[in-house]
């Protein structure tokens, strides 16, 4: 792997930012997010997405402190304000592929948008 | 086209109204032509509570409260029309979460170093080392004003300047990730969320300490956090951003893993010394302090991995915003785990300052089963209970100081009239007793002897002369104990005499415990004219305790019965009494 120096640091901030800003999936996958059955989520997703929107990145992610309502699924596409899914079972994570990503219509009851400042959840 | 999102939710708790309103916004919208652009969606929570029906527009719109349904037109009209925001309908915030340690927890991917890197990761470490000397570094955070964040809130900037005086060239950083309170996980979400935030802290302050090698001292009860901390520090060798020459400098850090054996008095910094370096782990009186004699002998600084991540943040963003937050002495953010009888148990971050009531009920939600939160628990098991009628107060060192509880590493519980005082002050010891390491005798004995106590009260045999000797055994383990275990061990009973005195004497002099906790004071009686002999709590007893037939009826065998409660709660005509 190549050494990072600052000049690279500076460059690397950059490029990286520019790539977050596209179409993404991001799964809760701290110990409570995994207790809660997020991984069977993450698989679940990853596979669908894979198959059906190959644009859009499925990642993983850490707590975002809604333990409560984890498995926690943050959806943002292109077009469509970012949200974030909570306890998110496999019926749901179907669904948010098929309505969400495919017909861009967002699922009712299992939105949490809590105010936060400074991250980008809503 | 960029479509418009408008959120809905009751938040006053019937389910319905939701519904309703939702169906009424969708054939607004259809009538006003805009179904083509707004999507109106149930939301499953917004994060407020009791103020009607909300509104929320995304993306970055508004929020409304209190909407009645001849106010949605206006808001069609004047929102999402106009772009007009409806003043009196806005909801004016009362508590928000400010987040800089967990920044970066739900955004980026932990075990991806590029994430970190793609939002300004490493960038306060390059300005170090580039830019400021060590010296300036300990300045900028001198004038932020961050203190350690694992309970006792030692100034960060003494520390280290301490330790950077202090005689040697071979210096020591410690991340202590011992967490141990019940009920507390903040460190486990950073550590797990986001890893390298906490490594580059660690860089910095060995930077401004002059320290060559760190340690992280992890519970082995985290292996999650063992192992994505691991691998961030495997990547991090791996881009040049630990190892020699850390990103073409001339300054050189190493890092590596010791792992905690579940020993809650390892979280002290001179029992933690003693572990890493391979012996029992037992404290040490102090001074001499680890900035001058730690790790191997050699000056050490340990600081928590909350204080790390604020670090990070603070030398990327500069001091400016941290110490606008805050109370005179205590400044910034703190992140809180909130459990206990809450709607939404979760992690909070909230500047200091903010109210333990705005805290509880407004970022928790309120009690979630309606019974009024009667204490807060702050500060783990060296902490205290905070009762009602101090939830005004903000949360900061001192503040909470003066209630006699601690900020503590950030666990906090709310307590409802379902819990019992002296069982949680009864917990509380106990685990401190079960944690005491033995080495000094006011923390083996004294603890010991003072739970004994309690459990007598808490089995109805005490007497006013106990409550007397709990104070006189409190007072001597505080002040004779070696280290913070022991000194801070009584403060959950002492806090629980000083503010619930009225609930102790219940079980001392009437013998009754009202949240029915205490399984000695309660007895469970079948009332003959209510039962309507269904026989459910017959077979729901785990001991066959309940005896009788359908002519004559059931009693409880008070000399069987263990005390479970299941007949209390299976019971549809509330035949089942509890005395």
């Amino acid at each position: 792997m190549e050494k990072l120096t600052r000049e690279l640091l500076k460059k690397n901030s950059r490029e990286s930012t520019g790539r977050a800003a596209g179409s993404y999936v991001k799964v809760g996958m701290s110990s409570c997010g995994i207790a809660a059955g997020a991984q069977k989520i993450f698989d679940l997703l990853k596979e669908e997405i894979g198959r059906a929107h190959p644009e859009v990145a499925v990642e993983r992610c850490g707590c975002n402190g809604l333990c409560y309502a984890e498995p926690l699924v943050e959806v943002s596409i292109e077009g469509v304000p970012p949200v974030l899914y909570g306890q998110v079972t496999p019926d749901i994570a179907h669904r948010i592929v098929e309505e969400h990503l495919g017909d861009r219509r967002l699922l009712n009851d299992h939105i949490y948008a809590m105010a936060v400042k400074g991250t980008s959840a809503p | 086209m960029n479509r418009t999102i408008v959120l809905i939710k009751d938040t006053a708790g019937t389910g319905d109204a939701t519904r309703e309103a939702h169906a009424q916004w969708v054939k607004k919208l259809r009538d006003a032509g805009l179904d083509g652009t707004v999507q109106a969606v149930r939301a499953a929570d917004l994060g407020i509570y009791n103020a009607g029906m909300a509104v929320k527009i995304l993306p970055e719109g508004p929020c409304y409260v209190n909407v009645r349904s001849e106010d949605i037109d206006r808001i069609i009209e004047t929102t999402l029309k106009q772009g007009t925001v409806i003043e009196e309908l806005t909801r004016h915030t009362v508590v928000e979460q400010v987040r800089i340690v967990l920044r970066n927890c739900g955004k980026v991917d932990p075990e991806n170093i590029d994430d970190y890197l793609g939002v300004g990761g490493y960038q306060g470490l390059s300005r170090c080392l580039f830019d400021l000397t060590p010296e300036q570094v300990i300045e900028e955070v001198k004038a932020s004003g961050l203190r350690g964040r694992g309970g006792a809130g030692y100034p960060c900037w003494l520390k280290w300047s301490l330790a950077r005086k202090a005689f040697g060239d071979e210096k020591y950083i410690v991340c202590n990730a011992d967490e141990g309170d019940p009920g507390a996980y903040m460190d486990r979400s950073v550590l797990e969320g986001d890893p390298y935030a906490i490594i580059e802290g660690m860089t910095i302050i060995a930077y401004a300490v002059g320290a060559k090698k760190g340690m992280f001292y992890i519970r082995a009860e985290y292996p999650l956090a063992i192992k994505r901390i691991q691998l961030a520090i495997d990547k991090a060798y791996g881009v040049g951003l630990l190892g020699e020459k850390i990103l073409g400098s001339e300054f050189s850090f190493d890092c590596e893993i010791r792992l905690g054996a579940g020993a809650f008095v390892c979280g002290e910094e001179t029992a933690l010394i003693a572990s890493i370096e391979g012996r029992r782990g037992t404290p040490r009186p102090r001074p001499p302090y680890p900035s001058d004699y730690g790790l191997w002998g050699k000056p050490t600084v340990i600081n928590n991995v909350e204080t790390m991540a604020n670090v990070s943040y603070l030398l990327l963003n500069g001091p400016g915003d941290f110490a606008r937050m805050g109370t005179e002495k205590s400044k910034g953010t703190k992140v809180f785990a909130l459990t206990g009888g809450v709607r939404n148990s979760g992690l909070v971050e909230i500047p200091m300052g903010t109210t333990l009531r705005s805290i509880v009920e407004g970022l928790g939600g309120g009690s979630a089963d309606g019974k009024p939160i009667k204490a807060i628990q702050t500060g783990g098991p060296s902490g205290g209970m905070i009762p009602a009628e101090h939830f005004d107060t903000p949360v900061s060192y001192e503040h909470l100081q003066a209630l006699g509880s601690i900020m503590g590493s950030g666990g906090m519980i709310a307590l409802t009239e379902n819990d019992c005082m002296v069982d949680i002050a009864k917990f509380y010891l106990g685990f401190c007793v079960d944690e005491s390491c033995g080495k000094c005798s006011p923390c083996r004995i004294g603890g010991f002897q003072m739970l004994l106590l309690l459990e007598k009260i808490a089995d109805g045999k005490g007497s006013q002369e106990d409550i007397t000797s709990i104070r006189r055994l409190a007072v001597a383990m505080q002040k004779a104990s070696l280290c913070g275990l022991g000194q801070s061990a009584p403060n959950p009973v002492l806090s629980t005499l000083q503010y619930f005195m009225k609930e102790i004497e219940e079980h001392v002099v009437e013998k009754k415990c009202r949240a029915g906790k205490c399984t000695s004071l309660l007895q469970y009686v079948i009332n003959p004219q209510a039962c309507k002999r269904c026989r459910l709590c017959v077979v729901n007893c785990p001991v066959n305790a309940i005896t009788g037939d359908r002519q004559v009826g059931y009693t409880v065998g008070q000399n069987v019965c263990i005390k479970c409660g299941k007949c209390y709660e299976v019971c549809k005509f509330e035949a089942v009494d509890r005395r």
